[in-house]
């Protein structure tokens, strides 16, 4: 009878320990269920990181941490600048309804920034209906320019296939003016203690810009300055515009509309 | 087990498996265990073989220990987001007795991986070059060197990293399946069979004797070639180098043009000046050249040239899917053996100009 009980009680504790031994196993799996879910993550998350910052800043932020300077991450570079611009954004945002007026956006948004991805780019941010790509800021890119300006010419593709869908809808037509200009400035990441972004500052950029406002004068799509033209392949067909001051610039700015990209060297 | 590259998207396999039952038996006494990849590469036998006899792990390696190469291999392949050699690599360390847990822990968080000093420097060496590339040389250098790594360890170290750049490649822009690989720490009968496959693992794995360089071969990379004279390393890479300008897919022209993109893309100074003047022995004039690696294209290239060097310059830096399309795109537009003689030729000089690089002073 005591042997019985015995082993009963025996039998009773295997039966706990196995019970608590069970599920601990399975608490265990749990975890490394949940581990496994977070590494993945980090790794996205740090893949990520790298489509936004060159590696090697993704790299020295990682080893810094949250905490660490900035100012590290910074370093001299030549970019190419890409600024792209909606022409009559303004009056086509008064006519439109905000829900129609922001799939619309978001569309063009999209194509123009395949069309950059495609060709190498970098899109760094976007300015309200503008664009802000460089080209060789991420990675070292020595075809840079002729990147730059195949990617221009793939947003006015682009641009033309979108305004197609655009008219079946019965949506009003959009036009982009974009300035391609290609100098030394800044790169590293910029802004405030809550945010920062990986940013290229200097006169280049700003040059990209005015060069953009410059297609409204010279009533063309894609504008490039002499400094892009002297770095650019044959086979882009340009045509030389007249001089013009812009803010901020002391001298005329030369510039050249891209018209195409031939199969056929030249010069 | 989880797998950190599982969510890298991968395409199907671009190329065709070919069975030559020669070459697989080959590759498997050379490594001791079967390679289900070679078969892809099989029309095209200087690659084939170079995918084996470039290994590291295959008596090439004088110094440098085989279990911190294996680390090295996996945080290269991690970086460069190659699911088959990263998932082959966690296969082999698990078949050679690591604990899942620590694979884990190392592939997660370097800085907390329980290794000595030099290992952890050796892959922080690797992860950072194949994210800098040449422009992070002379770093990824300095680091070795306050680790305490002498010059030949060093050099065998670089040579583990820019080999593992090149089949990296050669597997990721190809599509190889990966799915078998990645499976395999799952699979019962693995589980079952690992004390066996470290024993054929352990076996085929050995130490590199010095080897006499019996001659330097011609430009491009004869002076990295030299650079690694009297180990088994400069011996292997020329033969490959012989191998890969005699055969016949592409011209010798195409190649050496692929490799200058390449070199110019990576602002590789080392590589640059040979590859120049081994165009200029084929009759390529410095206008000619400077054209071409100003704008990808010039009136001088014949067609396969003028679809071959825009190419070459993607497989510098890329993501796997995209460049995995962009391969399957020039199928139609080349033989079998031209798009692999291209993969593998782009591949070599992507992990050579690192190499060179890191290995020799600019001039």
């Amino acid at each position: 009878m005591t042997r019985a009980i015995l082993i009963g009680a025996a039998l009773l504790v295997l039966a706990v320990l196995a019970a608590a031994l069970h599920r601990q196993w399975r608490r265990a799996d749990g975890l490394q269920a949940q581990l496994d879910a977070a590494a993945a993550e980090l790794q996205h998350l740090q893949e990520a990181c790298s489509r936004l910052a060159p590696a090697g800043v993704v790299q020295r932020l990682i080893a810094g941490g949250v905490g660490g300077s900035s100012e590290a991450t910074a370093e001299r570079k030549v970019v190419t600048a890409l600024f792209a611009d909606l022409v009559g954004y303004t009056a086509m945002s008064e006519r439109l309804e905000p829900a129609a007026l922001a799939r619309v956006l978001n569309g063009y948004f999209q194509r123009m920034s395949d069309a950059i991805h495609e060709h190498r780019g970098h899109v760094s941010t976007f300015l309200g209906d503008g664009i802000l790509a460089y080209f060789g800021a991420l990675q070292p890119n020595p075809w840079q320019c002729d990147d730059a300006v195949r990617a221009a010419l793939a947003m006015r593709a682009a641009m033309r296939d979108y305004n197609t869908e655009l008219a079946a809808e019965g949506l009003p037509s959009l036009a982009v003016g974009i300035g391609i200009h290609r100098g030394p400035g800044l790169a590293g990441l910029v802004g405030s203690r809550e945010r920062m972004e990986y940013s290229f500052v200097g006169r280049t950029v700003n040059l990209a810009a005015r060069v953009q406002m410059l297609t409204r004068t010279h009533q063309v799509d894609i504008l490039v300055t002499e400094a892009l033209r002297e770095e650019l392949d044959t086979r882009f067909v340009l045509r030389a515009m007249p001089a013009e001051s812009v803010k901020g610039i002391a001298e005329p700015v030369v510039t050249y509309a891209v018209e195409a990209l031939t199969s056929s060297h030249t010069g | 087990m989880a797998n950190a590259l599982q969510h890298v998207a991968w395409e199907s396999c671009v190329l065709e498996l070919h069975r030559d039952r020669a070459l697989e038996s080959w590759a498997r006494k050379r490594q001791g265990v079967p390679n289900p990849a070679i078969g892809y590469f099989a029309p095209v036998p200087w690659l084939a073989r170079a995918l084996v006899d470039l290994h590291p792990e295959y008596g090439l390696l004088m110094r440098l220990d085989h279990s911190v190469m294996d680390l090295v291999t996996l945080v290269v392949s991690q970086e460069n987001s190659c699911r088959f050699c990263y998932a082959a690599v966690r296969a082999m360390l698990w078949a050679q007795g690591m604990s899942r847990a620590r694979i884990q822990r190392i592939e997660q968080d370097l800085a907390r991986a329980d290794l000595p000093p030099r290992t952890m420097a050796a892959m922080a060496f690797g992860r950072s070059q194949s994210r800098s590339g040449p422009a992070g040389a002379r770093a990824a250098r300095d680091v070795l060197q306050q680790a305490g790594v002498g010059a030949d360890e060093m050099r065998e170290i670089a040579f583990a990293v820019a080999l593992t750049d090149f089949s990296n490649r050669v597997y990721s822009i190809s599509a190889v399946p990966t799915r078998p690989m990645e499976q395999m720490p799952d699979q019962l009968h693995m589980r079952l069979l690992r004390p066996l496959l470290n024993r054929l693992l352990r076996r085929s794995r050995y130490p590199g004797r010095p080897t006499p360089l019996e001659r330097i071969p011609s430009p491009p990379y004869a002076r990295l070639v030299e650079a690694y004279a009297g180990s088994p390393i400069a011996a292997a890479v020329a033969r490959t180098l012989e191998d890969m300008w005699a055969s016949p897919h592409l011209t010798r022209r195409c190649k050496l043009l692929m490799v200058a993109v390449i070199a110019r893309g990576l602002a590789c100074e080392a590589c640059a000046p040979e590859v120049r003047e081994a165009l200029q022995r084929e009759g390529v004039t410095d206008a000619t050249l400077t054209q071409i690696l100003t704008h990808l294209d010039a009136p001088q290239l014949d067609p396969v040239e003028r679809l071959l060097i825009p190419y070459a310059r993607e497989t510098i830096w890329y993501e796997p899917a995209p460049m995995q399309r962009r391969t399957r795109a020039l199928r139609e537009r080349l033989s079998g053996p031209q798009l692999i003689e291209a993969i593998g030729v782009a591949s070599l000089a992507n992990g050579l100009c690192r190499l060179g690089a890191m290995v020799l002073d600019p001039p």
